[in-house]
């Protein structure tokens, strides 16, 4: 029987619906796509305190501090989560002044190097804000520090940093930390 | 299980080709729940792969990917998935592989292997001796193989092509793995274990067994050609700031049994370090001690190398600029008890330096201008200058149009230099440099948003190739540089994305070859410095990926008859079902060959084996 032949038989047997639900990949997302899909969705899975969370009719802002290594997909991404009526929206800045970075919910840091990348995390560490890193090597880790674990995007989580900051992180996204700093 | 096959399923249905992640598919990905999203495989990012892409080369990358659902446990077997590469299996131990001819174990001499950044070509005869280098493949990132000349960035001996071998940063090679596979004549098994050490560095080592049963006699004499061995070896990487380092090192020993004592033995250890200067350059540095050892049949060669290279990279305006230098030593030995033919002297160091730089010069934002020069030599040969000059057209960023013409030189190996027999053949002393003007025009894109293609038209010509005369009455023979000629031919793949979960690639080279004496000048030794190459080689592969953890994956190839003797074409099938049976753990069968109980690759009349139909199994598993 040729690869073809028992290919066809393989997949007239099922359903389509059930093909497209159950074939395992044989094309491989970027590392980089998964990030950009997961970055928003952080939004829905924690809880800021009363007062640092959006009013009525505003969105999230998901911050990206330093270099964006997302772009335009980040924004797209961005635009189909709704969250109890607020849009995720999506902010870029060079660094982590002060003024600019107040109103970010979320923010992405990724600094020129380590210390950049750590200086900017302490400036965020006034305001409830949820950090995200990605950094492979060095010290600066944001609450959520993605990671890659057996070939997929992963994360550790230092929910008592968090914590500290007002930000609730829901028992959901915790579940699938590979690490969880309490 | 089920579950993670359900996510990946959706990400099928989001990203049907490898390619660029666009728009749909980053909606669909965004479709996926947090659960979903923490389940799929991905490929993760390298820093090597974008300059390639862009690359007017006649560039084949064999990705992890491949590596992971090929047959083949050696590099040559693995290489077989490089549509531009003809790898011909000669018997239990030895493999040739060429880029656009020149196939055969003596005069396959014109490619630049490299295995992280190490060159591996033997200075002895400019060959590669692929028996002695049995790395994980589990740990390899990717393989990217370059027919042609390969540019102003490569190295000594990259005449009709590039193997570029590259293995995993330490990082991502944490844990524990295990493999092995059984076959009726061989046996491999291998470990890795990695771990973090602190913050900023990792530590992989690794140990691999290699067990080849003697081949059924061939053309060639009924020798034992089974090899039994070793390889392990570690791979460091520390990384800064802007700097990185990578610390590796590989020692081996395997045993051959045509006569006694025969076997491989070697070390090596490399160093690099690169560092990123500012936004726009960077400097990176290597350095490497490589020692092997090869006994086989009464014969021992021995070879010692050390090499240093630097490379600078500078990014100013629409110009990428590249400079850099190499400088490599060598100190051989050649001991032969078995017949006349000695290296004279039998022990010599040979110094081979290369400088080079390039200019990458945006035209416009779709035209770009690759000028690059390399200065060669060795203290076999003067200075020689390798200019070349590339264009490359990108009209959209689904396509690349580019032409490139180039001067390569492969410089005198020991063998063409001082091989002497006692009355029969003198050494050569004035045996010149071989040399290659290369004139290349290809298309690499996306013609369709699940098809990707590429085709490569060259032309070569050759002039000063080793040729044989006779110098007295009429014995003793010398080598000189007498044959000269043309070759012209055609390399093309295509990878079709037919389904979100079927895959085909098709491949196909063609070659004509055109050789002659020089004019004035004389060959009595058959043209056998040019090799014996199929006309054409074909080859078809299926990848399926089947509900329930199964892969199904299945090729044919076909390759023309070699001449002179006379081997027949023919047609090869190779298939691989595999199953994930838990988390981490896989299980497959392979087959190779499947088509006949058996058939020769090689027309070597002292070393052609028969290669039979083979079956294997195999697992994998990773903590």
């Amino acid at each position: 029987m040729t690869a073809e032949r028992f290919l066809s038989a393989a997949c007239g047997a099922l359903a389509a619906a059930w093909l497209l639900a159950a074939s395992p990949a044989c094309a491989q997302a970027s590392e980089q796509a998964v990030k950009t899909a997961f970055l928003p969705k952080f939004a829905r899975y924690i809880e800021l305190a009363p007062a640092a969370q959006p009013a009525a009719g505003q969105p999230y802002y998901l911050c990206i501090l330093g270099r964006d290594p997302f772009g335009q997909q980040l924004d797209r991404a961005a635009a189909s989560e709704v969250i109890d009526g607020h849009a995720v929206a999506v902010r870029r800045f060079a660094d982590a002044s002060p003024a600019a970075v107040g109103g970010c919910h979320i923010a992405f840091v990724a600094g020129a190097n380590d210390q950049a990348t750590v200086a900017m995390l302490l400036t965020l560490r006034r305001q409830p804000t949820l950090t995200v890193t990605d950094a492979r090597i060095g010290k600066a880790h944001g609450m959520i520090h993605f990671v890659l674990a057996d070939g997929r995007v992963r994360f550790e989580i230092d929910n008592a940093g968090a914590a500290k900051r007002g930000v609730t992180i829901s028992s959901r996204l915790l579940a699938l930390a590979v690490q969880v700093k309490q | 299980m089920r579950a993670n096959c359900c996510v990946a399923s959706l990400l099928l249905w989001a990203i049907p080709v490898a390619a660029h992640a666009d728009d749909d598919q980053q909606q669909n990905l965004s479709s996926l729940s947090i659960e979903e999203l923490a389940q799929l495989p991905v490929r993760s990012a390298s820093k090597a792969e974008e300059p390639l892409s862009a690359a007017p080369t006649a560039l084949y990358v064999i990705t992890e990917a491949d590596i992971a659902r090929a047959n083949g446990t050696s590099l040559p077997e693995v290489l077989r998935l490089a549509p531009n590469l003809n790898v011909e299996r000669i018997n239990a131990t030895q493999h040739t592989v060429s880029a656009r001819g020149f196939s055969g174990y003596e005069s396959s001499n014109k490619l630049l292997v490299l295995i992280d950044g190490r060159s591996i070509y033997s200075t002895l005869h400019s060959g590669v001796n692929w028996d002695l280098h049995a790395p994980l493949l589990d740990d390899l990132q990717q393989i990217e193989v370059i027919s042609g000349p390969g540019g102003t960035l490569y190295g000594p001996n990259a005449v009709n092509g590039v193997i570029n071998i590259v293995s995993k940063d330490a990082a991502d090679t944490l844990g524990l793995l295990a493999r092995g596979t059984a076959g009726a004549r061989e046996r491999t098994a291998g470990a890795r274990y990695g771990v973090k050490l602190g913050d900023s560095a990792s530590l992989r080592i690794y140990g691999n067994y290699v067990d080849r049963d003697d081949m059924p006699p061939g053309i060639g004499p009924d020798v034992d050609d089974a090899i039994r061995g070793w390889q392990a070896g570690f791979r460091a990487d520390m990384a800064g700031d802007a700097s990185h380092l990578t610390v590796q090192g590989d020692v081996f020993d395997a045993k051959a049994f045509i006569a006694p004592g025969d076997g491989n033995t070697g070390y090596n250890l490399l160093g690099r370090w690169s560092r990123d200067l500012s936004e726009a350059s960077a400097l990176q540095f290597q350095a490497y001690y490589d020692y092997s050892e090869r006994r086989s049949t009464s014969t021992a060669d021995r070879l010692e190398v050390i090499d240093f290279e630097g490379q600078y990279n500078l990014r100013s305006g629409s110009h990428a600029l590249v400079g850099g230098f190499g400088i490599r030593t060598t100190r051989d030995e050649f001991v032969n008890n078995i017949n006349v033919f000695q290296l004279d002297p039998p022990r010599r160091r040979l110094w081979i330096g290369n400088g080079f730089f390039q200019d990458r010069f945006a035209l416009s934002p779709q035209l770009s201008v690759i000028a690059g020069i390399k200065l060669e030599t060795s203290s076999f040969s003067g200075l020689q200058v390798l200019p070349n000059l590339r264009l490359a057209w990108t009209p959209s960023d689904k396509a690349l149009l580019w032409a490139a013409v180039s001067r390569a030189v492969r410089t005198p190996s020991r063998i063409d230099r001082d091989l002497t027999a006692a009355g029969f053949l003198a050494a050569a002393p004035d045996f010149d440099s071989e040399k290659l003007v290369a004139f290349e025009a290809g298309f690499r894109g996306q013609p369709m948003r699940s098809t990707s293609l590429s085709v490569t038209a060259y032309y070569n010509h050759y002039y000063d190739l080793r040729s044989a005369r006779f110098i007295g009455s009429p014995w003793p023979v010398q080598l000189g540089n007498d044959l000269e000629g043309n070759e012209y031919g055609v390399e093309a793949w295509i990878g079709q994305q037919v389904t979100p979960w079927w895959r085909l690639r098709g491949g196909a080279t063609w070659l004509h070859r055109d050789f002659r004496v020089r004019p004035g000048g004389s060959d009595v030794g058959g043209a056998a410095s040019l090799g014996h190459d199929p006309s054409y080689t074909l080859s078809l592969r299926s990848e399926v990926t089947l509900p329930g953890g199964f892969t199904f994956d299945a090729g044919l190839r076909a390759v023309d008859a070699l001449e002179n003797p006379h081997i027949p074409a023919y047609v090869e099938a190779d298939a691989r079902l595999g199953v994930t049976v838990a988390e981490g753990v896989d299980l497959y069968v392979t087959g190779d060959n499947l088509l006949h109980a058996r058939h020769f690759e090689s027309n070597d009349p002292s070393r052609t084996q028969s290669i039979e139909r083979s079956i294997a199994f195999g697992t994998r598993l990773k903590f």
